[in-house]
């Protein structure tokens, strides 16, 4: 179970670096949603590693509703290109 | 302890630099996001639920928008300009007078040049040369641009900009000084004569003239 | 055996993290990117989580509540993605 957990670590890295070494703003998007995605996953794995229903819980509410911050922020940005 | 939360734990400082390290403001502000999501990760890691709940819904969610707003409405120069030019800004006929071609080169030039600050330009039409001054005066637009000859021009600086009127048809005044600043060092590309009013409000109460 | 059978999936489900991941290093085109990482990446979650499923089957209700709201979360999100980095391009 560690070992999944190291190789998850591992793919959160990649858009993490994708991130840092971006310049155009919706590639650095796309690594956001694909982060914020990752790390609930995560969560949830690590709440039926250690077998804690409340880590669970906080991790499925984050996976259901931290997409939604995303969505309103590429509407921001997506106005802001347009002036 | 086991050791995968030490390399989650060393995520945490790795996104906060490159938080700090941004120059890009709409940048920083996905920074901020993917800060958000592995400081929420960490927490729920180490066992505080309450606290991740929060940082997610709060400090990516609520914070992220905010900013976003913020930066986006701070991060404005807002150009005054006559009804007739600011007219002819938006539509596509593109009529052969001098006046107008100008105007347009000067708002192209000064996107380019705002956008390398990570700035936008906005155009406010006002229908005569007196509205338009008012607007400056009550800090309505950062800057206003037209022919000096339309305006009410102090006579002390007529002398000095009679050189540089006679090569550029139009006059820039801009109230915030650090825009000032910023368009001064790129003046060639512009086109325009630059005038920082504070420096010009200033100088008038020291002469009296009102 | 369900031991096995969940742990399969994990690791398929690691796998498609690394294939939808990948090409976002690479210098290929906005809506690319979005296609892999969205198909794949969220597969990938899917498989995993259905994994944890079959690990504990006790906490059922939270883990398909985190499947449903994956994959609708990630499509609508696919979708708002394009439009928004399309229409930027006009």
């Amino acid at each position: 179970m560690t070992v999944v957990l190291m190789a998850m670590i591992l793919a959160l890295l990649i858009p993490i670096y994708e991130a840092w070494q971006e310049d155009d703003i919706w590639q650095t998007m796309l690594a956001f949603a694909s982060i914020a995605t990752k790390t609930s996953v995560m969560i949830l794995v690590v709440s039926v590693l250690r077998d804690d229903w409340m880590i669970g819980v906080v991790g499925a509410i984050i996976l259901s509703v931290g997409n939604a911050a995303l969505m309103l922020l590429a509407h921001i940005i997506k106005r802001m290109g347009e002036l | 302890m086991d050791s995968y939360i030490y390399i989650i734990t060393a995520l945490l400082p790795l996104t906060a630099g490159m938080v700090v390290l941004q120059v890009n403001p709409y940048h920083a502000l996905i920074m901020r996001g993917i800060l958000g999501a592995v400081a929420a990760m960490l927490y729920a890691v180490l066992g505080a639920a309450d606290v991740a709940l929060t940082e997610a819904l709060v400090g990516t969610m609520l914070a992220i928008t905010l900013y976003a707003v913020a930066v986006r409405s701070s991060l404005v120069m807002r150009l005054g300009v006559l009804q007739e030019e600011g007219m002819e800004l938006g539509s596509n006929s593109f009529v052969e007078g001098k006046s107008k071609d100008h105007v347009q080169q000067l708002t192209n030039a000064l996107r380019t040049l705002l956008a390398k600050h990570y700035m936008r330009l906005e155009l406010a039409c006002y229908p005569n040369p007196k509205a338009l001054h008012q607007a400056l005066l009550a800090k309505e637009v950062h800057a206003t641009c037209a022919q000096p000859s339309q305006r009410i021009t102090k006579e002390s600086y007529e002398n000095k900009q009679s050189t540089s009127l006679e090569r550029y048809p139009y006059q820039t005044q801009i109230r915030v000084h650090r825009l000032y600043e910023i368009l001064q060092t790129e003046l060639s590309s512009l086109g325009t004569t630059l005038i920082d009013v504070d420096a010009v409000d200033a100088k008038d109460s020291t002469e009296g003239n009102p | 055996m369900i031991d096995a059978l969940s742990y399969t999936c994990m690791g398929v489900g690691i796998i498609f993290w690394f294939w939808g991941t990948l090409p976002l290093l690479g210098p290929r085109s906005v809506l690319f990117k979005l296609h892999s990482l969205s198909v794949a990446d969220t597969l990938g979650s899917m498989l995993i989580v259905i994994g944890l499923l079959l690990k504990i089957p006790r906490e059922w209700p939270l883990l398909i509540l985190a499947i449903l709201s994956l994959s609708i979360w990630n499509t609508v999100l696919g979708y708002v993605l394009a439009y928004c980095s399309n229409t930027e391009e006009h």
